[in-house]
């Protein structure tokens, strides 16, 4: 379940609109992408994760968040829902999100924010914002547009494949265009980087951790990095189950104002 | 002592010339090593608490020193708002981006900043203002309704007015900031031709730029100044050979000096790039008495070693007294406790020592190795007749008469002048704006006149608010502990033993827990998150509330064109939650709702924002300052006013206030130096005054001393009191140059009336001998000094056009005072001073001449 966070695969995912015309190279490209992006974001029906946020800034100070994380997939490689309730910091606690996930077109998100009593809309525009104050993206969470990007395979060893990712359209994003690696035994990522226009890395995303869990592999630690000002974030999940059977009832707007505590906690 | 030294270098010219030349060569050895700070902020120690306060802010809040770059367009309809403009200014941004020393993710642009808005559906919308430049002019007026929106961009980023916008480019160090300034002047130089203007300016800039055109100064001016003092006294000296001896003098004690100061291992500051400047008329004067002397006596037949002796003999007495005296005067600059300005005054104390040094030794050394052919030709020019004959010789001898009969006159005329400079120096504006050291045309000048009139300004101060040590109570904690396996209870123990932030720890401590204990550490760190909610003192709305009342007082100053702050951005945030309704563009009523409201915001493309105003234990917080003038008078007319406001409205319990930022610092170290160069100028004052009467063994004649240096002080500052120019560093530390230099002509002047009483024996002889060869020394002194530095008027830098004034008006009040005053005063008092010399004339010891 986790995997979803992992962003980055997920908009490499799969049931993209293959390019008209794609040649064999592009081809193998993109089903390595539409493999990983099945085993790293869609294991299992739905799942559940207690993540911790490590946020670390450029002066080294920490700051953490804490939350619950439900997903269930309505199709595979297609549309999914996640709700996301924070507990920590205490004065965010019930801060609470609401995605529901199209690939090919925009999503659908809500925010709750108890302390003002407040339900609200988010645009959906611009996913290449930050998760919460970290170095993540909203997109490194929740998927980015299939459509976006083209991909090749630039490099392969015994062990994993490295594909090169560039954007259809580059103004509506802040890379020129990106690497990634992907395992070619648990078809989850190893790493992104991220580079700019004069072919510099400035970001990288790298697995620390992963895990076997109920027969999936699963990425269980993962790390943003701002190679420019040294700031990072690691995402760490723990407990994680698959297979809950999560009702369809309770990814809706009324779970953001009372969250569904009988699916929250581990069993 | 002397007359050993004396004799060997008549013996010996050889030697000295080899001396000389070996200890130059020395020093030049050393140059290679210069090191150069023009950084005004190093006016205060490092560990001065002014210093230390602004970088642990600067570091705090992740603030850096600014250069900025603005884009005028007073021609388009819609102003800047127009698609050409702003394509120049996002291609300026990207360009700055690429720049080595730039801080990229803090760089504050249009095209870099992020817009909070209402999306189609009511929903909040966070998207790039200007991600790419708008395609026409309806795109740009559309930035322009959005921009109107964001209280902490309005009239930072644009200008109320809407015709300029502006690039604010944080730099890694401040001596980076001449090399980004050409950079950006070379990108903006390839773009197209149009109708906008470019400026660039800041603090940071100013200061790194005033460096480097420093030295284009030091070798201009200098060297300028030099020549045109070789030309003055080739006219008066008319012997190229002779008046290259001074000239010698000179250069040979600006670079000792410099090399020894470099040798060292002292930085050349803003203050020593002076040295030379300073030192150089301090060089020549001595040797103009001794050429002077030497040319008014010299006949073609003399025996021209036995002339020279007699001249330096005549004049060592002196020449030594003005010596030690100038010397005390630069030296008591070490009372301040301004690094730069200490190095400074040591310096010019020891190139003192130096000068004289080489006057007494290299001087009549060269002068008796001239042939008697070269020697004779330049006497044949200078006398035609027995008695020099000049316009200025003539001058001169009218004023024994009129000094007599004058005397009373003279004598109010410089009692009237000490009480018209009281009330000018009650006058004097003590202030100071690095930017005003160029003058009033520079390209730097006028961007940050133009730049401050549409902006709310470009000059940053801090001011900044944090929490005293916190009062925790963590009895949840301890009920929790109590129920933790041992294990975890004496591992919390041990953690809390070794942190100073405890929840900073726990945190790693979650990270890295085994999931059996997880739990436990996930409520421990939880307990400690709770009992540390109150401490979070700025998500609570009382502390907010206070901020924003500060930033009102702030304003109400009159001083600020605005202030940004949290409670600026929480307002933002808060009313566009609110379906961007304009009521409710207020503070969030509680800690949980501003947490909430910053957890929103830190969606946006620049999350790290928030953190340039508030540390992330929400325990303290800053407010931008943006003043449109870097004067420190204004700044202190602020700190003044906010002094008042926080006794009358103190903020709550347990908050400290700081003030930080350029323009503050500049406060910091201008009070420094104020009362530094006041204190050192009085110390250095009753020095002299003590040294004068022991020197001359009399309270009258070392009073009488004192008298032209006195008048020549005040009247200087008398006069800057009226004129209404500030009192700035450089005027702050020519105090001790006036002190030094002006004593000189009084020390001759009495010394050789002195001299001529043992041999005349009766005041008006000596008064009308006294304006022959002692009178014209001092006065082509005067005019030599005063005009030969006239170069410095044309630099561009008004440090030196001040030095340049300044040595003009020492040298011609002094002049006149020591060759009008004291005359009238002897004239008065002559049976007084002079009684017991007459008397007993061998009585005097040292000061007794053949």
């Amino acid at each position: 379940m986790n995997k979803y966070l992992i962003t980055l695969i997920s908009a490499l995912s799969a049931c993209a609109n293959v390019l008209a015309s794609p040649s064999p190279q592009d081809a193998d490209a993109l089903k390595i992408i539409q493999r990983s992006n099945l085993a790293t974001v869609y294991a299992g029906d739905d799942g559940r994760a207690q993540a911790r946020m490590l946020i670390v800034d450029k002066q080294g100070r920490k700051q953490i968040r804490q939350f619950t994380l439900l997903r269930r997939n309505i199709q595979n490689g297609g549309d999914q829902q996640f709700l996301l309730i924070f507990s920590r910091p205490s004065d965010v606690a019930r801060t609470s999100f609401l995605v529901d996930k199209h690939p090919g077109s925009d999503d659908d998100r809500w925010l709750y924010l108890p302390g003002l009593d407040l339900l609200k809309r988010i645009s959906a525009g611009d996913k290449r914002t930050s998760f919460v104050g970290s170095t993540f993206f909203y997109e490194d969470i929740s998927g980015r547009d299939i459509h976006a990007d083209t991909y090749e395979i630039v490099q392969q060893d015994k062990r994993a494949w490295t594909l090169k990712a560039t954007p259809k359209t580059p103004n509506n994003v802040e890379f020129s265009y990106y690497h990634i690696r992907i395992d070619k035994q648990t078809l989850l990522p190893i790493s992104a980087d991220y580079f700019d226009s004069n072919n510099e890395v400035y970001r990288r995303l790298s697995v620390l951790k992963t895990a076997q869990i109920q027969g999936f592999p699963t990425v269980v630690e993962m790390k943003a990095e701002n190679l420019r000002d040294g700031s990072f974030s690691i995402n760490q999940l723990r407990n994680v189950e698959y297979g809950l059977g999560l009702p369809d009832s309770i990814f809706n707007e009324r779970s953001l104002r009372m969250p569904p505590r009988k699916w929250l906690r581990s069993q | 002592m002397k007359h050993r030294l004396m004799q060997w270098s008549f013996d010996h010219p050889k030697r000295v010339f080899w001396a000389t030349g070996l200890l130059c060569l020395l020093a030049l050895v050393m140059f290679p090593r210069l090191s150069v700070d023009t950084d005004p902020e190093n006016m205060l120690p490092h560990q001065h608490p002014a210093r230390v306060l602004h970088e642990e802010i600067k570091q705090r809040f992740g603030l850096s020193d600014m250069v900025v770059l603005g884009i005028v367009n007073e021609r388009h309809a819609q102003g800047i708002y127009n698609a050409r403009s702003l394509w120049k200014l996002a291609h300026i941004s990207e360009a700055a981006l690429a720049m080595e020393g730039v801080i990229d993710e803090d760089v504050m642009s249009l095209s870099l900043s992020d817009n909070i808005t209402q999306g189609t559906d009511g929903e909040i919308a966070f998207h790039w203002m200007m991600r790419t430049p708008p395609v026409n002019d309806e795109a740009a007026e559309q930035i322009a309704r959005w921009i109107k929106r964001l209280p902490l961009l309005n009239n930072t980023l644009v200008s109320d007015d809407q015709k300029a916008a502006a690039l604010y480019i944080p730099i890694v160090a401040k001596d980076q900031s001449y090399r980004i300034y050409q950079q950006l002047l070379s990108v903006i130089e390839e773009l197209p031709e149009g109708d906008e203007q470019f400026y660039i300016t800041g603090l940071p800039v100013a200061e790194d730029t005033f460096g480097v055109e420093m030295f284009k100064q030091m070798a201009i001016s200098a060297p300028a100044a030099g020549l045109l003092i070789f030309a003055l006294m080739l006219f008066f000296f008319r012997s190229l050979a002779l008046v290259a001896a001074p000239m010698i003098v000179a250069m040979a004690t600006v670079i000792i000096t410099m090399g020894a100061m470099i040798g060292l291992g002292f930085p050349v500051h803003i203050m020593s790039s002076m040295i030379p400047i300073f030192l150089m008329p301090i060089a020549v004067v001595d040797s103009v008495h001794l050429l002077s002397e030497f040319n008014d006596h010299y006949r073609p037949g003399m025996d021209k070693t036995k002339l020279a002796r007699e001249v330096v003999e005549k004049l060592f007495q002196p020449m030594l007294f003005t010596s030690i005296t100038s010397m005390v005067g630069f030296a008591s600059l070490n009372t301040a406790d301004i690094p730069p300005v200490r190095v400074f005054g040591s310096f010019v104390a020891l190139g003192i020592g130096v000068a004289f040094l080489l006057s007494i030794t290299l001087v009549p050394a060269y002068i008796s190795s001239l042939s008697d052919k070269t020697l004779a030709a330049m006497a044949r020019r200078v006398h035609s007749d027995e008695t020099p004959n000049s316009p200025l010789a003539r001058m001169l001898r009218l004023l024994p008469q009129f000094s007599h009969r004058f005397r009373y006159a003279i004598i109010a005329t410089a009692i009237g002048s000490l009480l018209f400079s009281v009330v000018g120096i009650h006058n004097i504006q003590i202030n100071d704006n690095p930017m005003n050291w160029f003058e009033s045309e520079h390209p730097i000048r006028k961007a940050d006149r133009t730049l401050n009139q549409h902006f709310a300004g470009t000059y940053e101060a801090y001011l900044s608010f944090s929490a005293q040590q916190p009062q925790e109570n963590h009895s949840e904690l301890k009920t929790i502990l109590e129920r933790a396996p041992e294990h975890i209870q004496s591992r919390f123990k041990t953690l809390q033993a070794n942190s100073n932030d405890i929840a900073e720890t726990l945190i790693d401590q979650q990270m890295n827990s085994s999931d059996d204990d997880l739990l436990w550490w996930d409520d421990i760190a939880l307990a400690i998150d709770r009992a540390n909610d109150e401490q979070r003192l700025f998500l609570q709305p009382e502390y907010l509330q206070y901020l924003e009342n500060v930033q009102k007082a702030l304003i109400a100053t009159g001083h600020i064109g605005k202030t940004n702050g949290l409670v600026d951005l929480l307002k933002t945030v808060n009313r566009e939650l609110h379906g961007g309704d304009t009521s409710f563009y207020q503070l969030p009523d509680s800690s949980q709702a501003t947490a909430q409201a910053l957890l929103t915001f830190q969606s946006s493309h620049r999350p790290g924002d928030v953190w340039h105003f508030v540390t992330p234990d929400y325990r303290s917080s800053v407010i931008w300052l943006q003043l449109s003038s870097g004067d420190n008078q204004d700044m202190s007319a602020v700190l003044e006013a906010m002094d008042r406001w926080f006794d009358n409205n103190p903020p709550p319990a347990g908050l400290d206030i700081h003030w930080s930022g350029l323009t503050y610092i500049n406060v910091a170290w201008q009070e420094a130096m104020v009362s530094g160069m006041l204190e050192s100028l009085l110390s250095s004052f009753v020095i002299v005054a003590v040294m004068m009467m022991v020197l001359f063994r009399s309270i009258g004649w070392g009073l009488i001393a004192m008298l032209p240096l006195s008048i020549t002080i005040s009247l200087i500052y008398g006069l800057i009191g009226f004129s209404g120019k500030n009192y700035d560093m450089p005027v702050a530390v020519l105090s001790a140059l006036t002190l030094g230099m002006s004593i000189d002509f009084a020390i001759h002047f009495i010394e050789r009336c002195r001299a001529l009483m043992q041999h005349y024996g009766n005041w008006s002889d000596v008064r009308t001998a006294m304006f022959e060869e002692p009178g014209r020394a001092i006065s082509r002194n005067a005019i030599v000094i005063a005009l030969g530095f006239t170069p410095l008027l044309l630099a561009p830098l008004v440090p030196y056009q001040t030095v340049g004034l300044f040595l003009a008006s020492i040298m011609v009040i002094s002049c006149i005072s020591s060759l009008l005053l004291i005359p009238s005063i002897i004239s008065v008092l002559n049976n007084f001073l002079f009684a017991p010399a007459t008397l007993k004339p061998h009585a005097r010891g040292e000061l007794t001449h053949e």
